[in-house]
């Protein structure tokens, strides 16, 4: 019989698709390693293989490791950025080695070998790493690659049925990636901690970590605080009419809405007050609909929990990770924003009808209000957008977190599956001396999805008095208002994932990281909106000493190995503390100002703090994975960008020091 | 006739500020002979004009002076009409539907070679030009002036288009304004200032320069001492001063500071 050996990302994957490949009958066998097992099973691949002994095993996220040769571990020499051209290593770590032996060793009994790592960028280079593995115990071994997207049985079933192979592309672009970061974050965190250590004072012990997606990160928060701190509030003034009749007040809104001159709306109104009478220039009524939402993606799920979740991005990702490993979403790390037409939604609905929250309204569905959802334009065809794929009851569900994220992601499921709100809306639009101002109002019909999705709501207005078209009327009132303008609000983890999305500054799946990062080194602090400050200071001093490297930044990467300590740690941190109902929001420390500034001050083309840089390396990354450029191209190209960086960093150093001083020490000049 | 005679008649007959025989003898006579054909000149002496002050002694005909400025005092607290037509020239122009904040902060994103489109910020082409805040901006007011200008600008002299490579740039950052309202101040030829709100939408003041000529129609009405540009009533001449544009232009982040902090006391 066939011998084929499986490895997955990680060991509960490995568990779930041995259960469906044997139909729950295996063999487990403890490795060297705690928290691995080989299972042992027979399953039928199909032709070629066919009826096969199939041993299960996995790795814990990247096997490998990069790193530079021992000459180039001490800060002082060679200098920093000797690390741009330094020879880089493959390594298996320490606590790798027992996991890459039992891949050798199962891999020479072997024909075969078959990847069950996530289908994404990052799981194409973990199976890399696998192969690399096995080959070592056996040349000839044959590789296939599983795609699948969620652990669900029938979808695992077909998955092994239709295997494929490594795309290489990705690969590529993932050790480019790999490659880059290790050698910019190296290259500058040492720069910048060995230049500015010698400030002292807190400076003098810090890790001052670069990171290609941290420091843009850090750069909006900075942004953003200096447009609330420089805001010069102004005054403006507008015109409000009013109408009463059948016993309802009509407010018209001025279709200028304001401006900035009190001299020009003086004369504005006075020309409406001398006209005397309005006029009705349109009357509509028309029905209208609140659309329902898109199917959900990674950074949607980020961005709702962290409004109405009262959780970081981070949390949330953590907790949807352990739900998509139990099977009971699909996996969350998506940009896709449409399902496949060929999709059974349905059956899926109908796994929702038990639950007493919404059972009833997927039962509605199921009987046949169901409507296909709308399609967003995202694709990375690699995943579908997050949705649950079994029906877990709450008490099955560990804690609160695990909760919510379950009910987000069932809720914003069959509010996709619905239909979008129905209303009728009244417009009256008038022309009174030669200012248009225009009535609105909205009658709610029928709610459909808002009824499964209290993440969104819609209240209706007063419905508009009669109206004739050509009518002319005398305005009950007309008001000259004056207002002032206000500052921009701090910016909210929603935000900043939104700008980071915009912008290109890690992917959906490692922005709640890089988040998290600038807080553990103190670039950036949070606090509750319109909350006393006092309480929330930068309390997450754990993380300060953490080793340089890291703060390089995965940028793309998710920090694999780490995954399974991330929830604890969590919960330690800025995020965490301080109750209140409150939306927290991002201020950047004086060093993070400082930082910011001082490499915005130097005035060369690509700021570190701008989000330029790292576009570009996600477009390229995009690129290899497309085949447009190479992985070649790619390395040489950025880091002559970044080497370039790097020497007008060191040459305008004094300008950086400058700012350091000015911020962190309070000294001017 | 004499060519001058021949120019004055010819120009008489168009809706630009007549110039004095005197001003246009004095072109006349600059130019080498044999002279170029009276079309060519007719073109060349409204370009000239446009580009002058049109306060410069002799520079008008004194017959059509007279009869195209302001009134002397049209202030009040009522509503007048102008009784004739008059020429005017752009001295200061500002978006009132806009906070001056709101531009400022959008100006100094411009000279930092940024621009938002939504929420991304997206790098802007820095011209070749010498890095100055006041070079892009202020034409930041003639979104897409380059192809709509041009049109209206025939027999325009050829410095009138420098200092435009910041335009392109300022037109990716800003959408056209459909809601934009601009203030306007005003100069006829006896250097009289009034000022002139745009009452209804006129997109032709998105892309105003600095001494840019216009002719007010007789009855256009005028509140409280302040032109209601009606976009019947008025005709844009086109032209602009080149000092007074780049004065305004270097000035406009300052003035606009200063505005809002006075505005916001």
């Amino acid at each position: 019989m066939t011998r084929i050996l499986c490895v997955a990302e990680k060991p509960s994957i490995a568990k779930a698709v041995a259960g469906h490949l044997s139909g729950g009958i295996y063999q487990t066998n403890n490795t060297r390693d705690t928290y691995v097992k080989n299972y042992t099973f027979d399953y039928d691949f199909g032709p070629p293989w066919g009826h096969s002994s199939v041993t299960m095993t996995s790795v814990k996220g990247h096997l490998t490791s990069t790193e530079f040769p021992e000459d180039y571990k001490s800060w002082e020499y060679p200098p920093p950025d000797r690390l741009f051209d330094a020879p880089v290593l493959t390594v298996v770590p320490t606590n790798n080695k027992t996991i890459a032996k039992n891949i050798e060793d199962q891999a020479k009994r072997a024909t075969g070998l078959v990847i069950w790592t996530d289908c994404d960028r990052e799981g194409e280079h973990i199976g890399s790493e696998i192969r690399d593995a096995a080959k070592k115990g056996n040349r000839n071994i044959l590789v296939k690659r599983a795609r699948f997207s969620n652990i669900e049985r029938a979808h695992i079933l077909t998955a092994a049925r239709q295997l494929g192979l490594l795309d290489e592309k990705q690969v590529d672009a993932v050790s480019a990636r790999i490659e880059l970061d290790l050698r910019i974050g190296y290259c500058f965190t040492r720069f910048l901690t060995l230049s500015l250590r010698p400030l002292g004072g807190p400076l003098s012990n810090l890790t001052l970590s670069y990171g290609s997606c941290q420091f843009p990160t850090l750069g909006f928060v900075v942004d953003r605080y200096f447009r609330v701190k420089n805001f010069v509030p102004e005054q403006f003034w507008g015109i409000k009419v009013a109408h009463e009749r059948e016993g309802i007040k009509v407010n018209f809104n001025w279709a200028r809405h304001r401006l900035f001159d009190r001299m020009a709306v003086v004369i504005l109104y006075e020309r409406c007050l001398a006209a005397k009478t309005a006029k009705v220039t349109k009357v509509q009524e028309k029905p209208t609909k609140k659309w329902k939402p898109l199917p959900l993606t990674t950074v949607e799920l980020q961005k709702l929990a962290t409004r109405f979740l009262r959780m970081s991005g981070q949390q949330a990702m953590t907790i949807a990770e352990k739900l998509y490993t139990r099977g009971f979403i699909s996996y969350p790390r998506t940009e896709t924003d449409r399902f496949d037409r060929g999709m059974d939604l349905r059956a899926l609905v109908r796994k929702q009808t038990p639950d007493p929250r919404w059972g009833t309204f997927a039962q509605n569905l199921a009987d046949g209000a169901f409507q296909q959802p709308r399609e967003g334009r995202h694709d990375d065809k690699a995943h579908p957008p997050i949705h649950p794929v079994a029906y877990v009851a709450p008490a099955a569900l560990g804690d609160d977190g695990e909760k919510r994220i379950y009910e987000l992601v069932t809720r914003r499921f069959l509010a996709c599956c619905s239909e979008d709100a129905q209303g009728m809306a009244s417009d009256v639009e008038i022309v009174y001396g030669e200012e248009t101002f225009a009535a609105h109002g909205v009658t709610v019909l029928a709610r459909n999805y808002l009824d499964v999705y209290p993440y969104e709501n819609w209240t209706g207005t007063a419905m508009l008095p009669r109206f004739m078209v050509g009518e002319l009327f005398e305005p009950a009132e007309a008001l000259l208002t004056e207002g002032k303008t206000t500052p921009p609000a701090y910016l909210t983890e929603a935000d900043l994932i939104a700008l980071m999305d915009a912008n290109g500054i890690g992917t959906d799946a490692t922005m709640a990281e890089h988040i998290e990062k600038i807080q553990e080194r103190q670039y950036v602090r949070t606090v509750e909106r319109g909350g006393n400050n006092n309480n929330n200071n930068n309390g997450d001093e754990e993380e300060a000493n953490a080793p340089a490297a890291r703060g390089g930044g995965r940028g793309r990467g998710r920090g694999r190995g780490g995954r399974g300590g991330r929830g604890g740690r969590n919960g330690g941190n800025g995020n965490g503390n301080g109750g209140g109902s409150g939306v927290r929001e991002f201020i950047p420390t004086s060093l993070g100002v400082a930082l910011i500034e001082g490499f915005d001050r130097m005035q060369f083309e690509t700021s570190l703090g701008k989000p330029f840089l790292r576009k570009e390396m996600e477009l390229k990354m995009k690129a290899i994975c497309e085949g447009r450029t190479t992985k070649q191209a790619v390395l040489s190209e950025s880091i002559g960008g970044y080497r370039q960086v790097y020497n007008q960093s060191k040459a305008a150093l004094s300008v950086l020091k400058a700012a350091c001083r000015q911020y962190v020490f309070q000294n001017a000049g | 006739m004499d060519t001058s005679n021949q120019l004055h008649t010819s120009l008489a007959s168009t809706t630009i500020p007549l110039p004095s025989l005197t001003w246009l003898q004095n072109l006349v006579s600059s130019r080498a002979t044999p002279l170029p054909p009276l079309a060519s000149l007719v073109a060349t002496a409204r370009a000239r004009l446009l580009a002058s002050d049109l306060c410069t002694p002799g520079l008008l005909d004194q017959a059509y002076a007279a009869t195209h400025a302001l009134p002397v005092s049209p202030s009040g607290p009522g509503e007048t009409t102008l009784p004739t037509d008059v020429a005017v020239q752009v001295l200061d122009i500002e978006d009132i539907s806009r906070s001056r904040w709101e531009q400022v902060e959008e100006l100094e994103g411009l000279a930092r070679g940024e621009g938002t489109r939504g929420r991304e910020v997206v790098r802007l082409p820095l011209g070749s030009e010498v890095e100055g805040e006041g070079e892009g901006e202020g034409e930041g007011e003639g979104e897409r002036g380059q192809t709509q200008q041009q049109p209206q600008q025939q027999g325009q002299g050829q410095g009138q288009r420098q200092g435009a490579p910041g335009q392109d740039r300022a037109a990716t950052a800003r959408p056209p304004a459909k809601n934009a309202m601009h203030k306007l101040v005003l100069q006829d030829c006896r250097g009289q200032k009034i000022y002139a709100l745009e009452l209804q939408r006129i997109e032709r003041l998105s892309k105003t320069h600095i001494g840019e000529k216009m002719i007010l129609r007789a009855g256009t009405v005028i509140a409280r001492g302040v032109v209601l540009l009606d976009p019947a009533k008025c005709v844009f001449l086109g032209g602009k001063v080149e000092a007074w544009h780049r004065a305004w232009v270097d000035g406009r982040l300052a003035r606009l500071k200063e505005g809002a902090r006075e505005e916001g006391e």
